[in-house]
């Protein structure tokens, strides 16, 4: 057991103009996450705070948030990894904060489904089994399907923060994963999107958003192989 | 591909690229030669000159001149485009962009083309 200190931004729309931060210090014990701390404060201490989470295990994305100023889930964050006694929280950066650590997910979305992340098809199935895919073809896409919408890897992006209309590590990387799919059609439906003034070729390969996802993706490897295949259709 | 679609910045992006790596070896050439490294000698008007006034060179100085404006004032736009959010405050800027590049490239190239050693 030991005593922590969380500093957590705190802003109620109805009362507040602005953000402030409140001050919560507890004795922590052995094993628990930075969203076990939350739900200690919201149970025992103050019902006010307001986050989000559901599944408590790294599956649903919900609890994306920015913890000692870098962008993690809660629910897999150890606080004693952490390092510090003092713990900042604040909710994810570039989206519009609606209360306390929820913010605004629909600028987020707008881009996810902008790229259409749906596998698109043209010629009909096989009648007599499903669409083939080899294994190498199947492991082009390790690394790209594990993402869980967190907004950890968008929220981190210098490009986003500047340019709001920029597709962002997240919608990129969903798109890569349907483009580099052996079994999608969809390349002309995407690459208008794609290939925007918004779109690829604003990234800065700054590596923020490999930096933040929790699940180990690389937006970044995803916005190269994407830029390779627009070339090949360029030259 | 059969339809013909519109660049959201393919081709600014690539020669980016290119007239980086341009500038690197161009850069590493100048280093050598102007500054003679790795044993640095002094860049005297009697050493520099002489070179400068060959047409190999002039190439040679226009093609820097070239990529370092396109290069640099490229970079700038990229974080223009990035920064500036009124799309015709974008366009008013890349206007002058182009404007000080033309300058710049026209003031470049009358001062490489026309050299000769002065006695
Ligand atoms: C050694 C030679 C150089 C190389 C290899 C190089 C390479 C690059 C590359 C790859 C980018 C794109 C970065 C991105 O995607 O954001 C870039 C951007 C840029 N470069 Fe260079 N560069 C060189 C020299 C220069 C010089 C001499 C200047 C100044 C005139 C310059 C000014 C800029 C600017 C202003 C940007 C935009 C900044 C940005 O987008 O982050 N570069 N450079
Ligand atoms: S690598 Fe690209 S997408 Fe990722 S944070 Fe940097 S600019 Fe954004
Ligand atoms: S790529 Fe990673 S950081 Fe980005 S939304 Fe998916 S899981 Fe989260
Ligand atoms: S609560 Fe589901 S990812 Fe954290």
């Amino acid at each position: 057991m030991a005593e922590y200190t969380f500093r957590i931004f705190r802003y109620d729309p109805e009362k507040d103009e602005q953000g402030r931060v409140q001050d919560y210090t507890f004795e922590v014990q052995e094993g628990w996450t930075i969203l076990d701390a939350l739900n200690h404060i919201k149970w025992f201490i103050d019902g006010t705070l307001t986050y989000r989470r559901a599944c408590r295990h790294g599956i649903c994305g919900s609890c994306g948030m920015t913890i000692n100023g870098k962008n993690n889930i809660a629910c897999e964050t150890q606080i004693k990894d952490l390092g510090t006694s003092t713990i900042t929280i604040e909710p994810l950066r570039g989206f519009p904060v609606i209360k306390d650590l929820v913010v605004n997910m629909e600028p987020f979305y707008d881009k996810l489904y902008a790229v259409k992340p749906y596998l698109i098809t043209r010629t009909p199935p096989p009648t007599d089994r499903e669409r083939y895919q080899s294994p190498e073809d199947r492991a082009k896409l390790d690394g790209k399907y594990e993402c869980i919408l967190c907004g950890c890897c968008t929220s981190s992006c210098p490009t986003y923060w500047a340019d709001k209309n920029f597709l962002g590590p997240n919608a990129l990387l969903k798109a890569s994963k349907f483009m580099l799919d052996s079994r999608d059609e969809g390349f002309e439906d995407r690459v208008n999107c794609i290939d925007d003034k918004h779109g690829i070729w604003r990234c800065h390969t700054i590596f923020n958003c490999v930096e933040a996802c929790p699940k180990e993706l690389n937006p970044t490897k995803g916005i190269v192989e994407l830029r390779r295949l627009m070339m090949r259709g360029r030259l | 591909m059969t339809e013909k679609r519109a660049s959201g910045g393919f081709y600014a992006w690539l020669l980016q690229r290119i007239t980086g790596v341009v500038l690197a070896v161009l850069l590493i050439a100048h280093f050598i030669v102007t500054h003679g490294l790795p044993h640095p000698s002094g860049v005297t008007y009697a050493r520099i000159a002489p070179r400068l006034a060959t047409p190999t060179w002039k190439v040679i100085d226009m093609l820097f001149l070239a990529c370092a404006l396109y290069h640099g004032l490229n970079g700038v736009w990229m974080v223009l485009q990035d920064y500036v959010e009124s799309e015709g405050m974008q366009t008013f800027l890349f206007g002058v962009l182009c404007v000080l590049g033309a300058i710049l490239f026209f003031l470049g190239a009358i001062t490489v083309i026309p050299f000769a050693v002065q006695a």
